[in-house]
């Protein structure tokens, strides 16, 4: 038996945006009595497309250095950490942000490319052939 | 908005009030630290490269406009996104205190600097006194 892994498409109804901004807001406010895991691992934004051949990660990431942003695939499932270092008086300071998602189709591991400019990272992952989307036609007798 | 007010500085952009143009814009994270010398602003303004930034000082107010130049290639079907292609807008107050003519600006990977100098009838100045 296999477990499929689904990913709702972003749905258009009134309601999803609103609903997204006060889940939003409330996380926010909540984060701010909590403390700890807010602070310690801010969030970025992350975007994902795909097309008919490639998958598409495009993730917000202003002020980080090519050589701190680290992209690791693991079994269908995409890493994107990145460390920024801020020179402060007391010897700078940095932070560290880390999101994961799954990306769909089967993608060729070793053709992932990457790209990073005016602070946003682009991820091109290429998919498999077999994972392409194809027509195939039925003749029914 | 104030140059000189310290709030935290908010990690998301918010909404921010339009005024003149129409156009709809987010009012994008910033930071601004005091050194004796001058004021050190950042702005995280992903997504924008030279081309699509203007700053503008002028009555008193700073204005920092931002577009992003992105746009989604045609056959890219869009499975969860969380950026947006608003324009950033960010309006500060500085009330004279910094010296227009000495502004400072650099755009690097998302992240604009600016340096602001002190006007210089703030800084500290001994009177002597006959």
């Amino acid at each position: 038996m296999r477990i499929i892994n689904y990913t709702y498409p972003v749905s258009r109804s009134p309601y999803s945006g609103l609903e997204g901004e006060i889940n939003r807001l409330f996380s926010s406010a909540f984060a701010d009595f909590a403390g700890s895991t807010r602070a310690v691992n801010p969030q970025f934004a992350v975007d994902l497309y795909e097309d008919n051949d490639n998958a598409y990660v495009r993730a917000e990431l202003p002020g980080v250095t090519r050589e701190d942003i680290g992209v690791e695939l693991v079994d269908g499932t995409l890493t994107i950490q990145a460390s920024r270092r801020q020179p402060s008086a007391n010897g700078g300071e940095s932070t560290s942000f880390s999101r994961s998602l799954s990306v769909p189709g089967e993608i060729q591991a070793d053709k992932v490319a990457a790209a990073y400019e005016n602070g946003v990272l682009t991820v091109t992952l290429p998919k498999k052939e077999e994972s392409k989307p194809r027509k195939i036609t039925v003749s029914v007798k | 908005m104030s140059l000189f007010t310290t709030t935290a500085p908010s990690p998301s952009c918010q909404p921010a009030p339009t005024g003149s143009d129409s156009s709809p814009a987010v009012r994008p994270a910033y930071d601004v630290k005091e050194t004796a010398d001058a004021y050190a602003l950042t702005v995280r303004l992903p997504g924008v490269a030279k081309d699509g930034l203007e700053i503008t000082a002028e009555g008193g107010e700073l204005r920092i406009a931002g577009r992003r130049n992105w746009k989604q290639p045609e056959g890219w079907t869009t499975l969860h996104r969380e950026t947006s292609d608003v324009s950033f807008k960010l309006v500060l107050e500085h009330d004279a205190r910094i010296d227009v003519e000495k502004i400072h600006a650099d755009l690097k990977e998302g992240i604009l600097s600016v340096s602001l100098p002190k006007a210089e009838t703030l800084k500290p100045r001994k009177i002597a006194v006959n």
